[in-house]
């Protein structure tokens, strides 16, 4: 494995490592590998001028923050001033953002450099990297397959060392599902805990920001740097700023109590459930309780999501009816993004509420009480990421076929609760994530286990 | 033939900020576009702070006072209601579910109260969008159709913009701060709504010309369909909307950015406690306790600072004979200096100063009114005024030297009243308060003429 995140921390801090040379490398890395792999749509034009004033701020003996130098992409769904927010879209292909979300002034305050825009499936329709209108995503694990989505190109930067750590979209499994297939880090926190602000909508109830990193270390420095309510929107928790970082340190498990349900069988291909087993063992032997917990509907999210998702994708896409921001979405979309549309705009309609949207509503209802009970019973539960391996490239699939990625990513969604993945292993050379869910606020819970984890290696 | 008519009236309330960004709102004292932020402009990724607690308050208040009962304790969904027009930066507005049910204003029922927010400006001629408006705070009052003609509906928007005057929470009628929508229906016929009335008077309009409208045609035999229509204003007009505009499902979803309001009861209570008395029930307490006329009453709840002076002033005297004045002397005093209540720069004490002196006769009520005049522009104590303006109280011998002094110069003004032409007494009290400088009372001069004239043997 390359140098950690924390190794390049201190080295940058002692002034061993420049920032801007941090910048300078991953930038040529990224002008020489990165036509090919497609993980950026633009670059930040100021990010060595950045890299410089935080070397400068080192060499005058002043206090940097604890992102100080290292270069962080940014998902094409969060506003960075001066930058295109494009959604990887026609429609707003020339949108450039007019002001900093929220997690970005965060990063920003702690001296990360933004590096760049990274590629996505476009508005996050897509759970494999190929929607994006600026041209799919390779994934560098597995290359000629698909990096996963929708933030694919921020995980296939990090798995090739583009940048060092990618602040991603998780809407229902939009950060878990690229980072399974890419083999890193992918982190998506309790709904509330990270702000909002200047995310673009996808489906406003379930969508949250998160981190993808290529160890535990940066995704805890990164999200502990985003977390917290702010005061600047409406849907947060009341949680003050938090830290991970420093509670990282204990490697064993005992005492933990982590939850399997047979229904990961039942919905994963046995390829990957054997590295799932192999990583679940690893977790017992590292002093882990594996206990059984029943999630008897845990399949039935999956439509409740899409329903859910498209009638609010619908209305958050209102605004771009062709009069600000130069198109109407409708006009020069993709076919996922317009049928998400098209379907929440039939779903929404009076005589059909009933049937579709309160339905779906109910059935979250009944997936939450679900894996809320669970985590009574235990601290987290482990599974499968993915039910299949990603597929190559090129390669048709339908509709269904695509959402069928879903089915293990989205109940975390739908309960608001905190789910991590890591790498458990690969089916031939292609990276199986480990899925950890936690509680509402359990974010330490599944950051300990994947530490623990991560330091068997 | 039987009409009915209902309103839902949309007015702007009196707060410093937008309701889900911090803006401020005097959208009309600044440059286009200057009031906005990434929340009110819809920006791509930009989301709503939590709704303007003031303006919460203050529908609440106006429910209150309109009589209706607060939800309470249960969750109140902000919804959004998606429509495509150019003023509408998110292509959808926010309004809340009902916050308030069944109130009742002077016989009309109102149905039900919303939270809402404004949109921005369109103006089509120049195709220019200003968003300074968008996002300011409205509340929404919905009636039930029971009214039953122009003119009932023009005095029921009367009475509601003097109860939401009376919050001291919305902005004044003026400027286009209120808009109505109004629906209407004939026995027989289909309803119609009218929406675009930016004005009492135009609501009145409007219905005069819907009526015409559907009579006529009901008349003739052809149907009244179920429509929306739009008023024009430089015409008085109503115009049919265009079909797309009218068969809008506005699929409303609850905005999944904003928790849904809760208004518990404690701070319903609290808000009842402090809210002002609402001046159609302050009118039916003035009249029981003051036992003053419902006439009187009426003028003097017309604005709360009015009532307010009223019933400090009645505290000092005689109520019946400050109930008189109010809707008289100060009400014409006022009017003609242009002067609202909340204008008013004497005190109570002063006012009723200067009553207690008309009630001991010290003053005539002309006199009371000149001084009353004073009163309004320079303040200051009836006593001091009374000398001021030089109406010292005429004694008795100057009044009968006046009154002598005239009779002898009008020989045939007396000789008129005396043969039945009684209107010459009055041209012989004008001469007598003429030469009095007005000092002296009108009625006790012809009182005291016509015995003169009795007396006096005829020439």
């Amino acid at each position: 494995m390359d140098q950690g995140t924390l190794e390049k921390l201190v080295e940058i801090r002692r002034g061993d490592l420049s920032a801007a040379d941090n910048v300078a490398s991953a930038l040529e890395l990224i002008k020489k590998r990165d036509k090919q792999i497609n993980s950026f749509i633009e670059l930040n034009p100021n990010a060595l001028a950045e890299a410089e004033a935080v070397d400068l701020k080192i060499k005058r003996g002043e206090k940097v923050g604890k992102l100080a130098g290292l270069t962080i992409g940014v998902k094409s769904n969060i506003n960075v001033t001066g930058l295109r927010a494009t959604c990887a879209s026609r429609a707003l292909e020339n949108y450039v953002s007019t002001y900093d979300a929220d997690v970005i002034k965060r990063v920003r305050a702690e001296d990360g450099i933004i590096i760049g825009m990274n590629n996505m499936d476009e508005f996050a329709c897509g759970s494999s990297g190929e929607t994006s209108a600026f041209g799919p995503t390779d994934n560098p694990a597995a290359p000629g397959h698909i990096p996963g989505g929708s933030s694919s190109g921020g995980a296939a930067a990090v798995a090739a060392r583009l940048c060092d750590i990618s602040l991603g979209s998780d809407t229902g499994g939009s950060i878990r599902n690229p980072a399974s297939h890419c083999g890193i880090i992918g982190f998506k926190p309790t709904y509330g805990l990270v702000p909002r602000q200047g995310l673009i909508d996808l489906g406003m109830s379930l969508d949250q920001i998160g981190t993808l990193s290529a160890d535990v270390a940066g995704t805890a420095l990164l999200l502990e740097t985003i977390a917290g309510k702010t005061g600047n929107e409406c849907i947060m928790l009341n949680v003050e700023k938090v830290s991970y970082s420093e509670k990282l340190e204990k490697h064993d498990l005992k005492g933990l109590r982590v939850g399997v349900s047979p229904k990961f069988s039942d919905l994963t291909d046995p390829d990957i459930m054997d590295i799932i087993h192999r990583g679940i063992e690893k977790l017992q032997d590292l002093g882990a309780e594996i206990v059984n917990v029943d999630l008897p509907n845990l399949e039935r999210g999956l439509s409740a999501y899409y329903l859910i998702v498209s009638v609010e994708f619908f209305s958050g896409t209102r605004k771009f009816d062709g009069r600000k921001y130069g198109k109407r979405i409708e006009d020069v979309c993709g076919e996922e993004v317009l049928r998400r549309i098209l379907r929440g705009r039939y779903i929404s309609q009076k005589e059909y509420r009933g049937k579709f949207y309160q339905r779906a509503l109910q059935i979250r209802t009944l997936i939450k009480r679900e894996l809320m009970a669970a985590l009574e019973k235990v601290d987290v539960i482990a599974g499968p990421t993915v039910p299949k391996l990603p597929h190559k490239l090129g390669s048709k699939l339908t509709p269904m076929e695509m959402y069928a990625y879903d089915y293990l990513t989205v109940p975390a969604n739908l309960a608001g609760i905190c789910a991590g993945v890591i790498k458990a292993g690969d089916v031939n050379g292609i990276p199986v994530g480990l899925q950890i869910q936690g509680r509402t606020l359990g974010e330490l819970d599944v950051l300990r286990v994947m530490r623990a984890l991560e330091a068997t290696e | 033939m039987k009409v009915k008519i209902g309103f839902e009236v949309h007015q702007q309330i009196d707060t410093k900020r937008k309701m889900y960004c911090n803006c401020p709102t005097n959208y009309q004292d600044v440059p286009p576009n200057t009031n906005v932020c990434p929340i009110c402009t819809g920006m791509p990724g930009a989301k709503p702070l939590p709704p303007n607690e003031r303006a919460v308050e203050a529908a609440i208040e106006i429910a209150l006072m309109l009589g209706c009962k607060i939800v309470n304790n249960q969750t109140i969904y902000i919804q959004r209601k998606h429509y495509d027009y150019p003023d509408l930066p998110s292509g959808y507005q926010r309004t809340s579910l009902p916050i308030a049910r069944d109130g009742e204003l002077h016989g009309v029922r109102i149905r039900e109260i919303h939270l809402e927010e404004d949109p921005g400006q369109y103006d089509p001629v120049t195709g220019n969008v200003d968003y300074n408006r968008s996002g300011v705070p409205l509340v929404e009052i919905v009636t039930e159709p029971d009214l039953k003609s122009p003119e009932e509906a023009r005095k029921f928007l009367r009475w509601l913009t003097r109860v939401l005057e009376y919050t001291g929470k919305v902005r004044p009628e003026a400027g286009g701060a209120m808009r109505t929508d109004v629906n209407i229906s004939l026995e027989g016929g289909g309803r119609v709504e009218v929406k675009n009335i930016n004005s009492v008077k135009g609501a009145y309009k409007a219905l005069k010309y819907e009526i015409i409208r559907q009579r006529d045609k009901l008349k003739r035999g052809l149907t009244v369909a179920r429509e929306t229509r739009a008023f024009l204003e430089s015409q008085m007009v109503t115009v049919p909307m265009r079909a797309k505009e009218m068969e809008e499902d506005y699929r409303y979803i609850p905005d999944p950015d904003i928790y849904p309001l809760i208004l518990d009861e404690e701070r319903v209570r609290a808000t009842q406690l402090r809210m002002a008395e609402p001046p159609h029930l302050r009118e039916k307490r003035l009249m029981e306790r003051y036992k003053i006329s419902h006439a009187s009453a009426e003028v003097i709840v017309s604005e709360r600072e009015l009532a307010d002076l009223y019933e400090a002033v009645a505290s000092e005297v005689d109520p019946r004979l400050a109930a008189a004045w109010f809707r008289t002397r100060l009400k014409k005093v006022l009017n003609y200096m242009k002067l609202k209540a909340a204008d008013i720069e004497f005190t109570p004490t002063q006012l009723a100063g200067l009553l207690r002196m008309v009630k001991d006769k010290r003053v005539t009520p002309e006199q009371g009114e000149l001084v009353l005049r004073e009163l309004a522009r320079n303040p200051a104590d009836p006593e001091e005024l009374l000398l001021k303006l030089g109406l010292v109280p005429l004694n008795k011998s100057e009044l009968e030297a006046a009154i002598a002094r005239v009779i002898e110069e009008n020989p045939k003004a007396i000789e008129d009243y005396r043969v039945g032409k009684k209107e010459a007494i009055n041209f012989l009290t004008g001469k007598v308060i003429e030469l009095t400088k007005g000092r002296a009372d009108p009625r006790e001069v012809t009182q005291q003429l016509i015995a003169k004239i009795k007396q006096k043997p005829s020439g």
